[in-house]
């Protein structure tokens, strides 16, 4: 019966799918994991690995989107498989990102190879950033892996926590580099290492909210909080009339 | 709102056999709704019950309400109500003995119009609804059996609308047809549907994800679900439904 | 013994034997009828000649039989078509449940009532209602009396081959004739019977010819007339009654003149059914 038939081949092209995605998402959190950890040792070697991760990320993110397609042309799906795939599409951008900058990293760390960073308060903030944003790509991935929305319904929040950090450390950058204290060319580097786990955070939370469509099917809008307070503030001011 | 058609709690039997059971929706105007479940399900029954076909089988029975713009049709002649809603058919049914032209004037010749200038409007109108007319209009004398199946299910199409009905049931019209024949009457539906309300029954879920703004989802004699067909295909409520439409069983 | 020859021409073998042995029995089946038209052909032709067939019995001519023969059919067709057909679609499109079963059972058997028990349900028939006064004694033997007992045979065959003719017309028909609101009534007059038509006339010739050529029932209530037809409540003369009173004479010449009444006979059948063939022919050419 035609029914079931279809069912096997699609139900196949799924798992492949399915596989495809955790091997992606592995090589992308390793990519950034040991982005970091060459970042706050100084370890050129872990650094060199991820270049190579950053092209297997890539390729795999390519053969991922020809599945995708494929099992849409093949198998008109619709539902949970449906979503699932259209989902999965799109994640392999997020995942791609996140090993992407993850190369970016590791390319900061060469250039930081003759000058280490010797304050011990910027190895201090530059971990905390690293292991909040570590722990939201971890929290997305697994998300993802276990097919579960609740652990990750509140990642917005979390982003806010790592938007603020950032906006702090930034104002700190700015003010230790006009006031002497940091040479430029550190400064201007530790901005690109700040944005970076900024982004990496946003990507984090892209690939949470798209879980929770893909499991229950709801849209949840990604309001950071910026703009949350923007709005309040335009709101404010209409009112006051 | 009230719906062009709302089913109130109709259960219909075949002598002793319970077919459908206690089934209530609503069929807006000018949309296209489609109903969609496995073999036995009951779909057939449920829309012959719309235009009171049913009861035609022997020891057939119906329980139930169906208001068409608010009365009852099981209150009135069914022979008036047929005139309204109309039906065509899973294998094309053209009257063997007809011609074309004949064919698409019997439902208003065997109602008692007999003016030649009528027929003729009636007959050139329903032929270029059913998008036929280029095809046969050299050809109104030969024998309906003559055509193409998607031919014949178009002229079966341009017969129920001559008698111009306000609701359309299609009962798997394209179950009998190759591809290209049935997307030509898919996008028939398309452009009838501004000026009827049609109801499809099909086995072929991607049709009525095609066709259908509104699907049904029936499973053993019940209604399992209904809504938008977005809605329904991107995100079932029940279980059941995305069983089926995903194709887990069936 | 092995057969030198091997499987596939030993199959073309066997298909070619069976094909001759079909046409064999096709021959064999063939054979009375072709005797019989031979026989009658060649029996009967010199029996034909103009005052033969332009005189009544009372000359010696079987004028008055062929006419009688006509007058019986077109009366017992006018009678036994419409009731045979009504009662057709009466089995056709309503007789689903137990008392169409009940109906449907008389009319078989009425097809297998020998005729001669018809003949004299008919005789009886009628001698009881003139005893009770509703006709005068007479009418025991006459044209009405004979349409009776030929309407009784030919009825059940006209009911019984309509509800077949009508069985063979798809429900997918009516069904459509239906879902335009048309009426019931109406669909079967118009959608149904036009859709079966030629089977109707195929029955309804089996029916003529039949009863064109039953004798048994004429002996006992159309007697004999040796004149031209002369009311509907006197006797009447037949082709077949008059090819039986030709053949029991012990006169010779009269004995050669049943060979050329049983032509006749023939061949008015024979006609019959070509003309309705023709007929139906026509019809269909012009669709």
């Amino acid at each position: 019966m035609p029914q079931a038939a279809e069912r096997k081949a699609l139900a196949t092209g799924l798992q492949k799918l399915n596989e495809n995605m955790l091997t992606l998402a592995e090589l992308s959190e390793l990519a950034v994991r040991k982005a970091v950890d060459g970042l706050t040792r100084f370890d050129l070697e872990t650094a060199n690995e991820v270049f190579t991760l950053d092209q297997e990320v890539y390729g795999l993110q390519l053969e991922i989107e020809r599945n995708c397609i494929d099992l849409l042309a093949l198998h008109a799906p619709v539902a949970r498989d449906l979503r699932t795939i259209t989902t999965s599409l799109k994640i392999t951008t997020d995942l791609d990102r996140i090993g992407r900058y993850g190369k970016d990293l590791a390319e900061l760390t060469l250039q930081f190879r003759d000058k280490p960073v010797v304050d011990r308060g910027d190895v201090a903030r530059i971990r905390e950033m690293a292991d909040r944003t570590i722990s939201m790509v971890d929290t997305a991935i697994d998300a993802f892996v276990r097919r579960n929305a609740e652990t990750v319904r509140n990642m917005i929040e979390v982003d806010d926590a790592v938007d603020q950090l950032h906006d702090e450390n930034f104002r700190d950058l700015v003010r230790r580099m006009s006031e002497g204290q940091l040479s430029i060319e550190t400064g201007a580097r530790y901005l690109l290492v700040n944005r970076y786990f900024e982004r990496i955070a946003d990507h984090a939370v892209n690939i949470g909210l798209r879980v929770v469509y893909m499991v229950t099917g709801d849209w949840l809008p990604r309001i950071r909080a910026a703009d949350r307070a923007k709005r309040h503030d335009g709101t404010k001011e209409k009112g006051a009339t | 709102m009230s719906a062009k058609v709302h089913v109130d709690k109709i259960s219909a039997w075949y002598g002793p056999k319970l077919a459908i059971q206690d089934i209530s929706l609503d069929f807006e105007e000018h949309s296209v709704s489609g109903i969609i479940g496995p073999s036995g399900c009951g779909k057939s029954t449920l829309i012959r019950c719309l235009n009171r076909m049913h009861e035609t089988i022997p020891k057939a029975r119906v329980e139930g309400q169906v208001l068409l713009d608010g009365q009852d049709i099981y209150g009135q002649p069914a022979v008036s109500v047929r005139r309204r809603i109309g039906m065509v058919f899973q294998k094309p049914n053209p009257f063997p003995t007809m011609s074309i032209y004949d064919n698409v004037a019997a439902g208003l010749r065997l109602n008692g119009v007999r003016e030649r200038k009528k027929l003729d409007q009636a007959v050139l109108e329903s032929l270029k609804q059913a998008a036929l007319w280029d095809e046969v209009k050299d050809s109104l004398d030969k024998s309906g059996a003559s055509l193409s199946g998607g031919q014949q299910q178009r002229l079966c199409i341009a017969r129920a609308l001559a008698v111009k009905p306000e609701v359309l049931l299609m009962d798997e019209p394209c179950s009998a047809l190759d591809p290209i024949a049935t997307a030509k009457i898919e996008d028939l539906i398309f452009d009838l549907k501004k000026d009827y309300t049609l109801v499809i029954v099909t086995h072929n879920m991607q049709q009525a994800a095609r066709v259908a703004e509104t699907t049904a989802f029936m499973y053993l004699g019940k209604l399992i679900e209904v809504g938008r067909t977005r809605e329904l295909f991107e995100r079932p409520g029940e279980t059941l439904t995305e069983s089926y439409i995903t194709g887990r069983f069936g | 013994m092995k057969f030198p020859v091997d499987r596939d021409t030993r199959r073309r073998w066997f298909d070619f034997i069976m094909s001759g042995a079909t046409l064999l029995c096709v021959a064999l089946a063939l054979l009375p009828l072709g005797s019989i038209l031979f026989e009658a052909l060649v029996r009967g032709a010199p029996a034909l000649t103009p005052t033969f067939l332009t005189q009544s019995s009372l000359m010696g001519g079987i004028a008055n039989a062929i006419q009688g023969t006509v007058v019986l059919i077109g009366l017992t067709a006018l009678v036994a078509l419409p009731v045979g057909i009504l009662t057709g679609i009466y089995l056709s499109e309503y007789g689903k449940n137990r008392l169409g079963g009940i109906v449907r059972l008389f009319v078989d058997v009425m097809t297998q009532t020998p005729s001669i028990v018809v003949g004299i349900f008919a005789y009886s028939f009628i001698f009881e209602l003139s005893l009770l006064g509703f006709f005068p004694p007479p009418l025991v033997f006459s044209v009405i009396s004979a349409v009776i007992a030929l309407a009784t045979i030919m009825i059940p065959i006209v009911a019984r081959t309509s509800e077949e003719a009508m069985r063979l017309v798809p429900t997918s028909a009516r069904e459509a004739a239906l879902a335009l609101g048309i009426p019931r009534y109406r669909a079967i007059l118009r959608v149904v019977l036009p859709s079966c038509a030629s089977a109707l006339v195929t029955g309804a010739l089996l029916g003529i010819a039949r009863v064109g050529g039953e004798t048994a029932p004429l002996i006992m209530t159309a007697a004999w007339n040796n004149d031209f037809f002369n009311g509907l409540n006197q006797p009447i003369a037949a082709l077949p009654t008059q090819v039986y009173r030709f053949a029991v004479s012990p006169s010779l010449a009269e004995n050669r003149a049943a060979w050329g009444a049983s032509l006749i006979l023939v061949l008015l059948m024979l006609s019959i059914s070509i003309a309705s063939r023709a007929v139906i022919r026509m019809r269909a050419v012009r669709r």
